[in-house]
């Protein structure tokens, strides 16, 4: 599904990501661990489409199409979907709205006709009940006055709606209680299937106990300094980041 | 022979008409006094302090001509322009002039009055200044006070609250080259009476015209005038609206202004807080694109106590648009316990857009609370990457969150058919905009 090869990238001249190969097969749910600061947002971003990045090097491959040569609406209809580590509040413009656009809008990239209002009311209910989110909020104003826990609930919310191939969650379990963590981690393998794949970007090993990952990887000073199953969590956990930043800091001496 | 200066020429275009004008001998008599007054005065010097930003050289070039009546528009054309599902009453002015056919004055409930301005002139103390309002400053309102062929007249008396808003639409079908219409409208509220009022303009030509507008509102007492200014003149239009209120205790005038279009467009929003506890409510959504130049003059007396201004305005600037706003609050000595407050923010979507905004506090009172901020951004470029990141085109990501800055001041309207005319209104200005008017 996914093949990144050798993606370097900077902001403003400093480089963020050196030299990152990253394979996620099709149907398969990956985990990237890492300390902050690493650059796990910012390829996350970059997967997206975000533009603020120069990429330098490398490439992306995405089921067969060259990801970097998309912009991000066009990334979206082809079934990338990014749920924001920090999603941004848009007020007076509802969320069902932003979500009947966005749906429209891969309808006329595949060339098909817009969804009919009544179908697409029932697929909102059908995932609001999925999700635990009140008919009021799926209504409200984009993130407007959400709490932290109802803007990543709401990040669930729209990617089951929006079904896309590959999902790539960029610290959703952040900040959440139990209950909105099992609501998450149920949409999450709700989507998991032969034909999608996930990126599940995180810090914490609980998520990875509802989510079992196939692979981790681990994110170090703009490099993947570890791989490994889903075992590899319960190590982070113990022994932490340390050593890890100890290797990336010695590769880039080195390079 | 007369020089041909541009004084002279609005002189010429005086005596060429005035024996149509509307009005008595009294009336008569205003006119002439306006119109010394403007020969005396001209145009605005360009170098005032008011003037600073907006340059009416392309005005005063030119030779504008009053219609010597209304210019031929089928209904059909006429319903186009008004907002889907509204219900209201209706004066349609064309081209300076009052059209009956078009307009719908029928079943007003009793103490309330709704006329053509000329009627009202015609009648026994017909003036073509309110009495209570006395002298307006400004030449271009002398220059309308002589010309003045016609407008909107309300009158409504004390408790009288009306059903249903009046929407006065007036249309410059600038039929011909250099047409001008010197309209004025009069809202007059008695003790406790209550009404909205749609002040609407459109052009529909391809020419250049001029439309020179005063409106003068007299709020008694504990009345509450709600207007909604919706400004779309033709791209060749040059639109000056004067707005003059005064207002007795406890009354309240809450002003909901939309510019989107001509080619100038200046306004002067006035508002005198004469008595005690009078509050004002100012909000202004524009949107100058193209090259447009947008300006807006605001200016609160608060002359006594207890008065209340809450002011918005926010400016919508893409393409080389210009936009200008400027916030006069004056507090008077005597106006303690004065509650006022002020914010003008713009939302810049080109590079190439320029936009002047300043608010301008005069206070000679202590006991007074009066904020004011102001704030020019571009749009939030997480934001734009977030709705992208759903399948939103660029131009479509900007469409909304354009709409999204102006949507707090179109909410505050609170009536859903001129909420929605006015969103779909500025989204029809920015590119791709269009398909997501259904937004609103
Ligand atoms: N737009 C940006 N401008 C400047 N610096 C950035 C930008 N985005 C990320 N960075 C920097 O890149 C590094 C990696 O950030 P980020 O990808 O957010 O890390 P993580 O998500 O792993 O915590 C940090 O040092 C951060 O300050
Ligand atoms: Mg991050």
């Amino acid at each position: 599904m996914l093949d990144i090869k050798n993606l370097h990238a900077e902001v403003e001249g400093q480089p963020i990501l050196k030299g990152i190969d990253l394979q996620i097969p099709t149907g398969e749910v990956h985990a990237i661990m890492g300390p902050n600061g690493s650059g796990k947002s910012t390829l996350a971003s970059i997967l997206a489409g975000r533009e603020d990045y120069e990429i330098t090097a490398g490439s992306v491959d995405y089921s067969g199409k060259s990801l970097l040569d998309l912009d991000a609406s066009e990334r979206a209809c082809e079934g990338i979907f990014l749920g924001f580590q920090y999603p941004v509040e848009i007020p007076g413009v509802s969320n069902l709205y932003l979500l009947r656009a966005a749906v429209n809008a891969r309808r006329a990239y595949r060339g098909e006709s817009e969804i009919d209002a009544m179908d697409f009311m029932k697929q909102v209910q059908t995932t609001v009940e999925q999700v635990g989110m009140s008919m009021e909020m799926a209504k409200r104003g984009v993130n407007e006055g959400f709490s932290g826990g109802e803007k990543k609930r709401n990040e669930i919310f729209q990617m089951l709606l929006l079904e896309p191939r590959l999902a790539i969650l960029d610290e959703t379990d952040s900040g959440l209680d139990i209950d909105a963590l099992k609501t998450v981690a149920k949409g999450i393998n709700h989507l998991r299937s032969p034909d999608r794949s996930t990126v599940l970007v995180t810090h914490y090993k609980r998520l990875l106990e509802h989510v079992v990952p196939d692979r981790i990887h681990v994110l170090a000073g703009g490099r993947m300094v570890r791989s490994g199953g889903p075992e590899l969590a319960d190590e982070l956990e113990r022994y932490g980041y340390a050593g890890l930043e100890d290797e990336a800091q010695q590769a880039s001496a080195v390079s | 022979m007369i020089p041909d200066t541009v004084t002279n020429r609005y002189r010429n275009e005086y005596d060429r008409v005035f024996a149509r004008l509307p009005g008595g001998p009294g009336p008569a008599g205003e006119r002439q006094h306006h119109l010394a007054r403007f020969m005396e005065t001209g145009f605005p010097h360009p170098r005032a302090e008011d003037w600073k930003y907006t340059s009416l050289q392309p005005i005063e070039k030119r030779e504008f001509k009053l219609a010597d009546a209304a210019g031929n528009l089928d209904p059909a054309h006429v319903k186009a322009l008004i907002p889907d599902s509204l219900d209201a009453y209706r004066v349609v002015i064309i081209d300076g002039h009052y059209v009956p056919e078009h307009s719908l004055i029928d079943g007003l409930p009793s103490g309330a009055t709704v006329d053509s301005f000329a009627n009202y002139l015609g009648s026994n103390e017909g003036t073509i200044q309110s009495p209570v309002i006395k002298d307006e400053p400004g030449s271009l309102t002398d220059l309308n006070a002589a010309l003045v062929t016609d407008g909107a007249y309300v009158r409504l008396a004390n408790n009288v609250a009306l059903d249903k808003p009046i929407h006065v639409l007036t249309i410059a079908t600038a039929d011909q080259a250099d047409q001008m219409n010197q309209v004025r409208h009069r809202f007059e509220l008695a003790t406790s009476a209550e009404a909205t009022v749609i002040e609407h303009y459109v052009g529909l030509g391809e020419s250049a015209y001029f439309t020179n507008v005063v409106t003068e509102v007299v709020a008694s007492a504990n009345s509450k005038l709600t207007r909604c200014r919706i400004q779309q003149e033709g791209k060749r239009g040059y639109h000056i609206g004067s707005f003059y209120a005064h207002q007795s205790r406890d009354s309240r005038i809450i002003d909901h202004a939309f510019d989107y279009g001509a080619r100038l467009a200046r306004t002067g929003t006035n508002t005198r807080l004469a008595e005690d506890n009078a509050e004002v409510h100012l909000y202004g959504v524009y949107a100058p694109t193209g090259r447009q130049h947008i300006d807006n003059h605001t200016r609160v007396d608060h002359a006594t106590e207890h008065g209340i201004s809450r002011e918005i305005y926010k400016g919508v600037l893409d393409d080389h648009g210009r936009g200008v706003f400027n916030g006069k609050i004056i507090v008077h000595p005597h106006a303690q316990k004065t509650d006022s407050d002020q914010a003008a923010n713009a939302l810049l979507l080109s590079d190439k857009a320029e936009v002047d905004a300043k608010p301008e506090l005069e206070i000679y009172a202590d006991d007074v609370v009066c904020g004011h901020g102001s704030t020019v951004g571009q749009l939030d470029e997480a934001a734009v990457f977030y709705l992208k990141s759903r399948g939103v085109s660029e131009d479509g990501a900007r469409a909304i969150l354009t709409y999204s800055f102006a949507n707090a001041l179109v909410q505050m309207i609170g009536l859903q058919p001129i909420e929605r005319f006015v969103e779909s209104a500025l989204l029809a200005k920015l590119p791709g905009g269009a398909s997501y008017a259904d937004l609103a």
